[in-house]
């Protein structure tokens, strides 16, 4: 029973990074039906800049988490305009291609700035180690906080789409890009923000995770992939399954590993993957069918 | 004999009914013009004949084959062609490759006999590229042959397309729209061609058009499609005069303001 | 007479060269001309799936460790000798590769890369943790080559080995896209619906470029096994597949002779940049970004223009389909009133 509820815990929290991070994806892919694979990667930097701004220059967490996000938006804006916003005429392989470059591109400067391979960076914890217990499930307070500020950026993303100028624009050029531009909406700008927006959501993702998981520079790529796992299974063009995807693929990861073989944490999301491209390719909520990218 | 037989196709997408029990005969050598206002189903029932799109219901048949159903590529086998609406050339070849890759059907190089140039494979590829060429001097594009497919005009590339169908001896053509991006002096040219091949080859054609005066000129009959369903079927003069055929293109209050006048 | 220099003289003075590198160059560039070699068959293997089939997919770098890990287990557990052994690492490597068509038919675009890319993650993995059979993360050595009778070490053995498979894998590839199937490969990339009208099995030709792709890539990985004389993981990871990806984004798509030129380039300055694995992500990267944004048919576009550089989907006599005046039979032949057509002048590129 410990053993569940410890999975419990873990999968849960991991499981709400990764709904993060899914979000972002979701949200660009919604917009432009164009995958950034740069996108793990920007949360990586964005993790780093967090900590040169907490550890390395000492700054309060909640501050450097801000300045974070607000650099992944800053940076988010610039890859969209420098490596998507002129290849989105061309073609989606094209930007995935593109993408691919700027995802190596930010990777090799993290390794420059901040370290080597193996060099792997700790976030101070944020909360004391001393697990409570709810319910009969012992969690770490960390784990609690993580938990905390990820849904409160989901609520925040909600309440932003909802009610906010920017995000009704937003929405409206995922849904219909014609019927957009026809209305006077500039979707040159709106994608620029898309993108930015997504990456900040993914610079938060970086800032809670860093007290629990450790910082490198690969860590970019296997969140991608996680997270377009989760994206995938949720279906690419639903905003709250990025979410579920998240939690479930979150779960997957936690029982399998804890019950069958640790071997199989990172391996499950490339199966996932796998099955649901071929067997169900629009995902648990997706509704259209698959249309040729 | 009946060239082609649509009995009762019906076609639905999702909830929407897109073709609903369309029947008509195209007897071989006939010219057959397929009209109707946007959205009435034209496209869907080539695409459907040739086997791109899945039919819910009914039956068509092609030279006294049964085809509904079968793969596209099996219906181009049996010497059915087609041509798009909004489609180029591939712009990867020149416009004589362009013409060739038509016989694909016709040559049987296997990928071993291309990469080792076998004699037989050599000896096919020359006379592929000679029935090629014949085929655009056919329709006067010879000129272009080596020219990259996308340095024609679009109407242009819509006369090679026609050379491409042409050139592995299609029994019956089915053309989308194949007057668009022509001319006047151009449409009355294709009007030509498309008699030239049928008195010539031998060729029935089904074509989707919106231009009138090639409808009316090289087409034997009209099928009038509106809201997927077939409305008149008959001699051009007789369509054309037809009310309903009118109020369909452009609403009752139109014909009703036209009787009244 | 006219001296030509188009694409088959640069092939040839290409291989030229590459011959006699083991008479003028010390043992680290015979060893940068041989892995360049192999990449030449792992760029062309590529080319011809995504740039002339027009197939997203990015599970070369599996293949190529599927190719090199089938050889050494077959030499190392099985006791296989070299010469069997590499041809049953390649065969694998095509099975695989075929065997991923299936699913791979219904996807395109972005979904065919990232479902192709988790196979290819997921193929990583297996190597690395079926230690029963692959030896785990650790790897395994190979046996040297052995080329007895032929009196040549094993250095010398493997690079002129390398040499030869390339020579004729290249022209295997030319031959065959200038057929039938390099057609019938373009038009399923450029319109696989009018493709079909026109009688192109799409399941065949997409299974044939994979197969193709995976034979080329488990070739190159059979290759591999004697150059390195140790097999890890470790070199067919995503930075490999981004490597072979920009050598024909940067070489040509759709070219054989881009599919050289990309793969030299690329040796040459994986080799130079070697020390610096940030510095080797940084240039990789803003290369490939740089060539998608400026210049995404590759160098060879440069090239193609000159006389004898084109590079033709087709292979028959040029000379007999020129047209010339009236008298060229074709010309008579064709007295309606489109040849009037014929005589506007065709538009400038691009529309």
């Amino acid at each position: 029973m410990m053993m569940f509820g410890y999975l419990l815990a873990s999968g849960i929290t991991t499981g709400a990074l990764y709904a993060l991070v899914a979000l972002g994806i979701t949200v660009v892919y919604k917009a432009t039906r164009a995958v950034n694979f740069a996108h793990g990667d920007l949360f990586m930097i964005c993790g780093f800049i967090a900590y040169t701004f907490h550890v390395m220059w000492g700054m309060p967490y909640v501050l450097s988490l801000v300045l974070a996000v607000a650099a992944g938006f800053v940076i988010g804006a610039l890859a969209e305009r420098i490596a998507f916003r002129p290849l989105m005429e061309q073609s989606l392989v094209s930007v995935l291609l593109a993408t691919i470059g700027l995802s190596f591109v930010l990777k090799g400067i993290a390794r420059g700035i901040w370290g080597g391979k193996g060099d792997f960076i700790p976030f101070p914890p944020l909360a004391s180690p001393t697990p409570i217990s709810l319910g009969g499930i012992l969690v770490m307070p960390q784990q609690l906080i993580v938990l905390a500020g990820a849904i409160a950026v989901m609520l925040l993303f909600a309440a932003f789409f909802k009610f906010t100028r920017l995000g009704k624009m937003m929405q409206a050029t995922a849904d219909n890009q014609k019927a957009a531009k026809l209305v006077g909406i500039r979707t040159g700008r709106v994608y620029m923000y898309t993108f930015a927006v997504g990456t900040s959501v993914a610079g938060a993702a970086a800032v809670l995770m860093a007290p629990i998981t450790l910082l490198y520079p690969d860590i970019g790529f296997v969140l991608f992939i996680k997270s377009f796992a989760a994206a995938v299974l949720g279906g690419l063009t639903s905003i709250p399954g990025a979410v579920v995807g998240g939690f479930l693929i979150g779960l997957i990861e936690a029982f399998s590993g804890g019950y069958i073989s640790t071997n199989l944490q990172d391996v499950s999301s490339y199966i996932v993957i796998m099955l649901v491209l071929i067997f169900l390719p629009q995902g648990l909520f997706g509704g259209r069918s698959l249309r040729k990218v | 004999m009946k060239m082609l037989s649509v009995r009762d196709l019906s076609v639905a997408f999702g909830g929407v009914l897109a073709l609903s029990e369309v029947s008509f005969d195209v007897a071989e050598g006939e010219i057959v013009g397929i009209i109707g206002p946007n959205g009435a189903g034209k496209t869907t029932l080539l695409n459907t004949i040739s086997g791109l799109s899945r039919a819910s219901q009914g039956e068509i048949h092609f030279a006294g084959t049964r085809i509904t159903g079968r793969r596209p590529t099996e219906i181009a086998a049996l010497g059915l062609g087609r041509t798009f609406q909004m489609s180029q050339l591939f712009p990867g070849m020149t416009v004589l490759e362009n013409v060739m890759t038509g016989l694909h059907l016709r040559t049987r190089a296997s990928a071993l006999a291309a990469a080792f140039r076998t004699r037989g494979m050599r000896a096919e590829e020359e006379e592929a590229a000679g029935k090629a060429w014949q085929a655009l001097a056919y329709v006067g594009m010879e000129r272009f042959a080596h020219r990259p497919g996308t340095e024609l005009s679009f109407g242009q590339q819509r006369i090679v397309e026609i050379a491409r169908t042409l050139v592995s001896e299609p029994k019956l053509v089915l053309l989308d729209e194949p007057a668009v991006g022509l001319s006047v002096t151009r449409v009355a040219e294709l009007d030509g061609l498309l008699r030239r091949i049928r008195d010539e080859r031998g060729v029935t054609f089904v074509m989707i058009e919106h231009v009138v005066r090639l409808v009316m000129d090289v087409c034997d009959r009209v099928v009038v499609l509106n809201y997927g369903m077939k409305i008149e079927d008959g001699r051009p003069e007789e369509v054309s005069a037809n009310g309903q055929v009118i109020e369909a293109y452009l609403g009752s209050g139109f014909d009703a303001a036209r009787r009244s006048s | 007479m006219r001296l030509a220099f188009g694409s088959r003289q640069f092939l040839a003075l290409l291989f030229l060269g590459l011959a006699i590198i083991p008479w003028v160059a010390n043992p680290y560039i015979l060893y940068v001309a041989n892995l360049a070699l192999l990449y030449i068959i792992l760029a062309l293997g590529l080319n011809l799936l995504v740039g002339y089939a027009g197939q997203f997919a990015l599970a070369n770098a599996a293949m190529f460790g599927i190719g090199a890990y089938g050889t050494g287990l077959l030499e190392v557990r099985l006791g296989l000798p070299y010469l069997l052994a590499a041809p049953g690492g390649a065969l694998l490597a095509m099975l695989i590769g075929t065997a991923i068509t299936f699913p791979a038919l219904r996807l395109s675009g972005i979904y065919l890369a990232l479902s192709t890319l988790a196979f290819a993650m997921f193929s990583q993995w297996v190597l690395l943790h079926w230690y029963s059979v692959t030896y785990g993360g650790g790897g395994f050595r190979v046996p040297n080559l052995d080329l007895s009778p032929l009196p040549i070490g094993p250095d010398l053995g493997i690079y002129y080995l390398s040499w030869v498979v390339t020579l004729v894998l290249v022209v295997l590839a030319w031959s065959l896209v200038r057929s039938r199937i390099g057609r019938a490969f373009v038009a399923i990339r450029d319109g696989e619906i009018a493709a079909q009208s026109l009688g192109i099995d799409l399941l065949r030709y997409k299974a044939l470029a994979f197969a193709l792709s995976g034979f080329y890539a488990g070739v190159a990985g059979a290759l591999y096994t004697p150059l390195l004389g140790y097999i890890s993981p470790e070199g067919f990871d995503l930075f490999q597949m981004i490597i072979q990806k920009s050598m024909i984004v940067v070489g040509g798509m759709g070219s054989i002779v881009g599919s050289v030129i990309g793969a030299t380039v690329m040796v040459a300055l994986l080799e130079l940049l070697r020390e610096f694995k940030s510095t080797q992500e940084i240039v990789f990267g803003s290369i490939l970004i740089a060539f998608v944004l400026f210049r995404p048919r590759g160098i060879v576009t440069l090239l193609r223009r000159l006389p004898g550089w084109e590079e033709p989907l087709s292979s028959f006599d040029r000379r007999r389909y020129v047209v010339s005046g009236p008298a060229s039979p074709a010309a008579a032949a064709a007295a309606t009133g489109l040849a009037r057509a014929a005589a506007e002048p065709a538009r400038g590129e691009g529309r």
